[in-house]
């Protein structure tokens, strides 16, 4: 196995996470209002899903902010051909990666709190 | 230092199990060295040869991106301007009230040519055709991974492209609008329906197969010592734009494929009255198609990439950051699909997600712009003339992403929907988001591509026409649509106050027109008397400029060693290195199209590729191809399925002459103390990437077809309907035990031939195809024996539907082993040389999946739904 440090994968990590929860609200959401179960479900399942999606966002947000050690060198340029800039550019680009991933996942949770029925 | 003391970090398994033997990376001491000039010339000779490109009516044979490149891209062009002239007639049409220029029919005819054909034959391929172009240029390497992949997707293109854009001439043409609804398009008389969806889906497959070669190029193709930190941002976005073909074009084609089967075999897909829903087609159509809007915006925003640094002289600004954006927007647009369906009453619930999604897409947009700004500032921009066009395209981009932001949200939508407003917004982002760019791109590109200089005069006309025009044209509509003027009306009446708005639009369309036709006069006009243009006209610091003028075939001249992200401006000595064949694979004493494969993360050298030359068995598995899917819409069916056997024939030709051939030669020097193998397989080899590329879009193919049973299932009360009969529980489990069997002898013969028991992997071999067709048949025997007829009921015909859909996959899966076993037993396919049997290992991992899913689907699922 490639160690996180090389490998493209966990850079799309977060962004993966949304992906996936995205499908799991959206479909989550439609089979509770086509099959006319209680709006207070469609609610709690979306609750439990978002909080998992931000747990991994955030456990892989930290993973990332240390992999890009900022403080240490305070390089953000990363365009040295060494192996070290490799991994701090793939932190860096992962941090951001899931800060905008964790917007994202808010973002599309915030109509079950917003919108009270099925409607 | 030798191969076994590594650099620090860089100790990954890239480079642990590569088998490379001597120097790297190279030393300063070996980079200076100087190169025998006698040596040099003899090198570029034998490179020469082997990349000579065929003369007379042979040209057509060519395969070298940079030919393939230029054909696709002044194929795409001349289907832009096709569409643009139906645009033209659509405004003279538009101009007065009762106007009686053209019927409606023939109005529906174009605005659905029009509208397809700018999305299909021009936006998408343009992107393609440029980075076949360019890519290989700005990676420093000889030439894409797949040449003849390339040349095979071009042609199915132009075939495709001729066929459905030609229609229109017939009266035949699709004329139920770029998005063709059901149940207007799947009951509309006539072959229109089916030349948009068979057509399409052709040129869909084809692009899918140049986004695959594009992605496996940047992975797999970059000059060694180019890190995925130091790769040009336009290789990035070809990376994320791929990707989002893989993953947006696969739902549009299984939907066009159940459109399709609709269509011929009268399956009730998307009929209401036996269990359909049309809102199905909606669906699938808008996962394609709001990705499609920032497929065809990011590769502009590419191109800027390039031309702002080069302009402002300095690096870009944010390197990070604009990865970031690129792939946060390649990921976020795929939840905006619902937008498009904001009127069709979908829960409120739903549509709210999509709302936040279409919101939060605007950070990694707006980061872009930024980044892009913050590089102006910082340096010192020169007015080039590719950075006008630029300037304008951003001007015009915002404004068309202000009235989005209003069109996403959903009051607002309903109020203009299906208004002018949307004719304008969408001009507004497409123009914007990609002719402008597009043009300035190749205003700045040109040098590299033809060695000549476009005129400065002829550009800066051709702007200010296109940029008064396009305003004078658009920005009135907004106000002809909240006037309320519905789009796709072929005329109107005249007391409506909608005349003067109309009119001025008309003529605005024509000085547009004027100034796309100034810019096409540019490209083409005659330039064999004029000079060569300078190698680096602007001064640009990355590897593409250092194209060789007057044209060479070769590409690259040596593969450089690359430690920047802007050689030309960081590593002065380099251009001058690369031109004496200083670097890597400088010469071809074989007589082979060769080119380094590097690993995907740090560009390690790994493998001497050697690539397919000129080849007649492409362009005769184009035009079967072609047969296959064109026939189909005047229902010669047998007549189809005999082109598809023959394209399937000159494609194992083609395979079986020219892929994973055993060399003459374990290892190859490479230059500068490098040998590297000449054959290698598995995840070292580009061919088996290409497999595992496309395995992901086939899988989100096949994702979406059970998404559509779920959807059925959300949407209606009847499926499946109480009383039907389900399929066969026996019968399917014996086709998942069938498969498993299969797909375990594949992977065993792939240990045992690599552990050298020959014998035993082909017995392997020959058992597995076997099992294959017979758990083909189980499954089919499945749905058969309970008597599920698909034409009664949407249920019994979506069970089919994915019967098919693998039986098909299936069927590939059987030649594939066969494939490999006939390698075998002609000594093609050894021990250590096992590429075949490596990607057929890796299609049937794939394959296995969705035998088993499907399976569960049709035995399992409907039984507890
Ligand atoms: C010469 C410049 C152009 C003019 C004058 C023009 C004009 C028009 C007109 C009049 C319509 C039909 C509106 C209606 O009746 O609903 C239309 C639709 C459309 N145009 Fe354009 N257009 C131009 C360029 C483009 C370009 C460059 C693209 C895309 C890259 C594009 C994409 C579309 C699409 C997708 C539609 C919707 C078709 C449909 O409703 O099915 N157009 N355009
Ligand atoms: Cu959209």
């Amino acid at each position: 196995m490639r160690s996180r440090h090389d490998s493209l994968w966990y850079m799309i990590f977060a962004p993966g996470i949304w992906a996936l929860h995205f499908v799991a609200v959206y479909g989550w959401a439609a089979t509770i209002c086509a099959k006319g179960a209680p709006y207070g479900l469609a609610r709690i399942g979306i609750a439990a899903v978002t909080v998992i999606a931000l747990v991994l966002i955030l456990w892989h947000g930290v993973l990332a902010w240390r992999q890009w050690d900022l403080l240490d060198d305070g390089d953000h340029v990363h365009a040295r051909p060494t192996a070290g800039d490799r991994r701090e550019f793939l932190g860096h680009a992962g941090l951001l990666l899931a800060i905008v991933a964790l917007v994202g996942v808010v973002f599309v949770s915030l109509p079950a709190i917003f919108i009270g029925d099925c409607r | 230092m030798s191969a076994t003391d590594l650099p620090q970090g860089a100790a990954s398994s890239d480079i642990l199990d590569s088998p490379m033997q001597g120097v790297w990376p190279p030393t300063p001491a070996m980079l200076a060295e100087p190169v025998d000039p006698d040596l040099s010339r003899a090198q570029a000779g034998n490179l020469r040869k082997a990349w000579e490109t065929p003369r007379g009516w042979r040209r057509i044979t060519a395969v070298n991106n940079s030919h393939v490149g230029k054909w696709y891209a002044m194929t795409a062009l001349a289907f832009m301007l096709g569409a643009g002239v139906l645009a033209l007639l659509m405004r003279v049409q538009l101009a007065v009230p009762e106007n009686g220029f053209l019927d409606s029919d023939r109005f529906n005819q174009f605005f659905t040519m029009h509208g397809s054909a700018m999305m299909f034959l021009f936006a998408v391929p343009m992107f393609e055709a440029i980075s076949i172009l360019l890519l290989p240029a700005m990676l420093g390497t000889r030439d894409m991974p797949f040449p003849r992949l390339s040349a095979y997707g071009y042609w199915c293109f132009l075939i495709g492209g001729v066929f459905v854009l030609g229609s229109v001439l017939f009266d035949a043409a699709p004329s139920s609008g770029w998005f063709m609804y059901p149940p207007l398009a799947t009951e509309s008389e006539g072959i229109g329906a089916d030349i948009w969806l068979l057509g399409l889906s052709f040129i869909e497959v084809a692009s899918i197969a140049a986004a695959v070669e594009l992605i496996v190029g940047v992975i797999k193709c970059r000059p060694p010592g180019m890190r995925i930190n130091l790769m040009p941002l336009y290789a990035w976005y070809v990376l994320v734009v791929g990707g989002m073909i893989l993953f947006a074009f696969p739902p549009l084609i299984a939907g066009d494929f159940l459109f399709e089967l609709q269509r011929s075999l009268d399956w009730p897909f998307f009929d209401p009255e036996r269990g359909g829903d049309p809102l199905l087609w909606q669906h699938l159509f808008w996962i394609f198609g709001h990705p499609e809007v920032y497929i065809i915006f990011l590769p502009s925003i590419a191109i800027a990439a390039m031309v702002v640094p080069t302009a402002a002289r300095i690096p870009i600004t944010g390197y990070s950051w604009i990865v970031l954006s690129a792939v946060g927007t390649g990921f976020l647009s795929f939840g905006l699909w619902v937008h498009h369906m904001f009127a069709t009453g979908l829960p409120a619930l739903s549509l709210g997600f999509f709302s936040a999604a279409s919101e939060a897409v605007v950070i990694p947009t707006g980061v872009q712009i930024f980044a892009f700004i913050a590089t102006m500032m910082v340096g010192r921009v020169r007015m080039i003339l590719p950075m006008l066009w630029i300037a304008g395209a951003v001007a015009i981009f915002t404004a068309g992403g202000l009235t989005g932001v209003m069109v996403a949200l959903a009051p607002f939508d309903w109020q203009v929907h299906d208004t002018y407003f949307i004719v304008a917004h969408l001009h507004y982002t497409l123009f914007g988001g990609m002719v402008f760019p597009v043009i300035g791109g190749v205003y700045y590109f040109f040098p590299v591509i033809m060695k000549k200089n476009l005129s400065e005069r002829l550009g800066r006309w051709s702007f200010w026409l296109c940029f008064t025009g396009f305003n004078i044209c658009f920005l009135p509509m907004h106000l002809t649509g909240l006037l309320g003027m519905p789009r796709r009306v072929y005329t109107y009446s005249g007391d409506l106050g909608w005349n003067m708005l109309n009119l001025i639009s008309t003529l605005g369309a024509f000085v547009l027109a004027a100034g796309i036709l100034v810019f096409v006069w540019d490209l083409i006009r005659p330039k064999g008397r004029a000079p060569h243009s300078a190698r680096n006209p602007w001064d640009a610091g990355t590897l593409e400029w250092t194209h060789d003028v007057p044209d060479e075939p070769w590409g690259v001249r040596s593969v450089p060693y690359v430690t920047s992200r802007y050689p030309l401006w960081d590593q002065p000595e380099m251009l001058a290195r690369m031109d004496a064949g200083r670097f890597y694979l400088p010469d071809a004493p074989e007589g082979e199209r060769e080119t380094l494969i590097t690993s995907a993360v740090d560009a390690v050298p790994q493998h001497v590729a050697r690539l397919t030359g000129p080849a007649w068995c492409t362009l005769v598995a184009a035009a079967f191809t072609g047969g296959a899917f064109i026939l189909p819409t005047f229902k010669m069916y047998l007549p189809a399925v005999l082109c598809g056997i023959v394209a399937i024939g000159a494609i194992i030709w083609w395979l079986w002459t020219a892929t994973a051939r055993i060399p003459e030669a374990r290892f190859k020097d490479a230059g500068l103390g490098l040998r590297l193998p000449l054959y290698v397989s598995g995840p070292k080899a580009p061919g088996w990437w290409a497999v595992f590329i496309t395995m992901l879009g086939d899988a989100t193919g096949f994702a979406s077809l059970v998404f559509g049973v779920f959807f059925y299932w959300t949407a209606r009360p009847d499926f499946p309907p109480p009383d039907a009969p389900h399929a066969a529980l026996l019968p399917s489990l014996a086709a998942a035990c069938l498969f498993l069997a299969s797909w375990g002898a594949t992977r065993i013969a792939r240990g045992v031939n690599a552990a050298g028991s020959i014998v035993p992997a082909r017995g392997l071999l020959l058992a597995a195809p076997i099992l294959a067709l017979a758990g083909a048949g189980a499954l089919f025997a499945a749905v058969w024996l309970p008597g599920l007829a698909p034409t009664s009921h949407a249920y019994p015909a979506m069970m089919w539907a994915l019967v098919v859909w693998t039986v098909a996959h299936v069927l590939c899966g059987a030649i594939m082993q066969a494939y490999c076993l006939a390698r075998s037993l002609a000594g093609r396919m050894t021990a250590r040389h096992d590429a075949d049997l490596w990607n057929t290992a890796l299609f049937w991992h794939f394959l296995i999946v969705t035998c088993l899913v499907t399976t569960a689907m049709i035995a399992l699922v409907p039984r507890m739904l």
